[in-house]
């Protein structure tokens, strides 16, 4: 335990902090410890940690992507104009708007490990671009009127009181971690984050796995996107706007180096099951939108100050004798 | 002959439905005070019955008209003597998802009524209904669910058609009998509101010929936030060179616009209107830059909206077309069905004052 506890050592600092946010929130509020909160607590912010989930390999993998609001907003319009074209079955519209994601990932994923340009500047070129062209698909429209089964999917409880997009995200994270920490896919993303070159010349297909991951990540927020449209009933240009802030924040938070190369499933998962309780509970507690934001803010600058203090600590201290 | 036979029966037979359902209200509660009116129907006077939790939920909490609202639903509660409501929303007006957390959030601390002023369309329906199922009342004020779900009832601050006709009247005040190009700047594109005014005043002016002579050229949204106004104000100046007026039915959009501008220098050929708090737009009404605007007090609104959703939450008055009751200093009111919406109750709580610079100060 004390072992792995060394290996893992962001991880156990941030269970410690979950540990602490879950017992001020019991204190705070008594209806923090209930299953529905714990199922709400999820629920209002599920579309975000599905995209967590892909964002986690891009910036292991020593990349980023700014655009995946956007994309969530893009692939939403698209299913929505599908549908309020009028002819086609809502499934199809679906579907459309999950190639939508999957396409903005694909042409971003190319630029990007084909080109080779720096995703930073195409994926920021991504964000402006994929919500124009959401504002131009729905203008300043709510397109909604969807059929009733899927807003009941994205409204209602599925199997108990547990809602479909909740099981989507944890089989989602569950499979994520098995191919991160479990596959050789997952150790060819550490290997090219750590040094692309370093893996080139070990014979590491980076392009193909860059690629890959892009893709990935647009169909993740495509299925972002199209959940987001089912829990609101409605779609509008501006679905998702700015949503990529808490995603990467989670992330960071979750122990992922912003270089790439090292992070984990667990950490990010500690990450986002923290923010999400410290949000909640604040609000269970009737405290102001901005101060929750304070609050996640000072934990991500301690979540970067705090490790390197303890390395900087570290280095200091005389190496032990052989 | 037999019309008014009709009418009379119809009288007789509500005035006899209201009697029995307020005895059996009698027997539920005890300190609400009954008095009668002259034409027979019951008011109940909605008085202090113990203390009750709530959360009063504003389009987000930094526009100065919700804190308003919030310091009149504050006066009520000390009134009634009830712990004052949890004033909590969006930090940004920009966030119109937002409310949807919040609404959530009180259903689990389980509070004994949510007023909220809603910023979304029917996207905040779920989580009202949500709310609805967990018997809690949710009175919606300033802006409601369109679709009336999971919402009790809706206290509008003044008709929504008058909004539109007023809208009409001072713009045509301001281009004069020649009329002119004129634009409308508004909230954001899902606000119910906002968006039931336009309509209205599009109506107004298509309804009588005197508005002939007015000619809306554009309706742009600052989403509530004073640099995107700003900016949409900007540029409906260099799209339109002949317009004439700008009209925000919102009080962020009406300050900004009038600011541009005043910035600008543009105050001689484009004035600004639409619907302002007088403390902000005093300096603009002065200079003749906003010659007329329009509100109602949001104090006021919050005032009745405590009134009413404590009167449901502890059983003295029920949600239903043809309740009339009595809130405290502001007097009686009755809960009609809403006419502006395809479904939903309403009380209207009016009225409207037009500001100039005669009054404004």
């Amino acid at each position: 335990m004390r072992d792995w506890a060394a290996r893992h050592r962001w991880e156990t600092v941030l269970g410690g902090i979950l540990l602490a946010t879950i017992v001020v929130n019991a204190t705070l509020s008594p209806f923090f410890l209930g299953f529905g909160n714990f199922i709400n607590l999820f629920w209002l912010s599920i579309e975000k940690i599905i995209v967590v989930v892909a964002m986690t390999f891009v910036i292991i993998n020593g990349e980023i992507d700014l655009s995946v609001a956007s994309v969530m907003g893009f692939s939403a319009a698209v299913m929505a104009s599908a549908f309020a074209g009028g002819d086609i079955p809502f499934a199809v519209a679906i579907v459309l708007g999950l190639l939508a994601g999957a396409a903005a990932g694909l042409a971003q994923g190319f630029l990007i490990a084909r080109v080779g340009l720096p995703s930073l500047v195409v994926t920021l070129a991504g964000l402006i671009g994929f919500r124009g062209a959401a504002r131009v698909l729905l203008e300043d429209r709510s397109v909604g009127d969807f059929p009733e089964w899927f807003d009941r999917l994205g409204q209602q409880p599925l199997i108990g009181s547990i809602p479909l997009a909740l099981i989507i995200f944890f089989s989602l994270l569950a499979v994520a971690w098995i191919i991160l920490e479990r596959g050789t896919f997952g150790r060819k993303v550490y290997v090219i984050g750590n040094s692309a070159d370093v893996a080139r010349y070990s014979g590491v297909g980076v392009s193909s796995v860059k690629l890959r991951i892009f893709v990935a990540s647009g169909l993740a927020a495509g299925l972002a996107g199209v959940l987001f449209a089912a829990r609101l009933g409605s779609v509008r240009g501006s679905l998702g706007e700015f949503f990529e802030l808490d995603i990467i924040t989670m992330v960071l938070l979750g122990g992922v180096s912003i270089f790439g190369g090292s992070g984990s499933m667990l950490g990010v998962a500690l990450a986002m099951f923290t923010v999400l309780s410290i949000r909640n509970g604040l609000g269970l507690a009737n405290v102001d939108g901005i101060i929750q934001t304070g609050v996640v803010g000072l934990l991500l600058i301690g979540s970067v100050l705090v490790p390197n203090l303890l390395e900087g600590i570290q280095s200091r201290r005389p190496a032990p004798e052989p | 002959m037999s019309r008014w036979l009709k009418v009379m029966a119809a009288l007789f037979a509500f005035a006899l439905l209201s009697a029995a359902c307020s005895s059996s209200d009698d027997t539920t509660t005890t300190t609400a005070a009954q008095t009668t009116t002259s034409s027979g129907t019951a008011v109940v006077s909605i008085e202090g019955a113990g203390s009750i939790t709530a959360t009063f939920l504003p389009k987000c909490t930094n526009i100065a008209v919700f804190p308003q609202a919030n310091s009149g639903a504050e006066e009520a509660a000390a009134e009634l003597g009830s712990e004052t409501a949890a004033f909590v929303g969006p930090a940004d007006c920009g966030d119109a998802t937002g409310q949807i957390e919040f609404m959530t959030n009180a259903v689990t601390q389980g509070v004994g009524a949510i007023m909220v002023s809603n910023n979304a369309g029917d996207e905040l329906a779920p989580s009202a209904q949500a709310a609805a199922d967990a018997g809690i009342p949710v009175v919606s004020w300033d802006s409601p669910i369109p679709s009336a779900e999971g919402e009790s009832v809706f206290i509008a601050q003044v008709d929504f058609d008058e909004t539109g006709l007023v809208m009409a009247e001072m713009a045509l005040d301001i281009l004069g009998a020649g009329g002119g190009q004129f634009a409308i700047l508004s909230a954001t594109p899902e606000a119910a509101n906002q968006n039931a005014w336009i309509a209205a005043m599009e109506e107004a002016l298509t309804a009588d010929d005197k508005f002939a002579s007015l000619e809306l050229v554009d309706t742009v949204y600052g989403n509530d936030v004073a640099e995107d106004s700003v900016t949409q104000a900007l540029a409906l100046v260099d799209q339109y060179p002949d317009l004439g007026l700008i009209m925000a039915p919102t009080t962020v959009g009406i300050v900004a616009a009038a600011q541009a501008m005043t910035q600008e220098g543009l105050c001689d050929q484009i004035k600004v209107s639409g619907l302002g708090l007088p403390d902000e737009m005093r300096e603009y009404t002065e200079s003749g830059c906003a010659p007329q605007f329009a509100l109602w007090s949001f104090v006021d609104l919050g005032y009745l909206a405590y009134y009413v959703a404590y009167g449901i939450a502890t059983g003295q008055i029920e949600a239903a077309d043809g309740v009339t009751f009595e809130a405290g200093r502001m007097g009686q009111y009755t809960i009609t069905a809403d006419p502006t919406r395809d479904a939903g109750l309403r009380v209207l709580m009016g009225p409207f004052t037009v500001y100039n610079a005669d009054n404004v100060g």
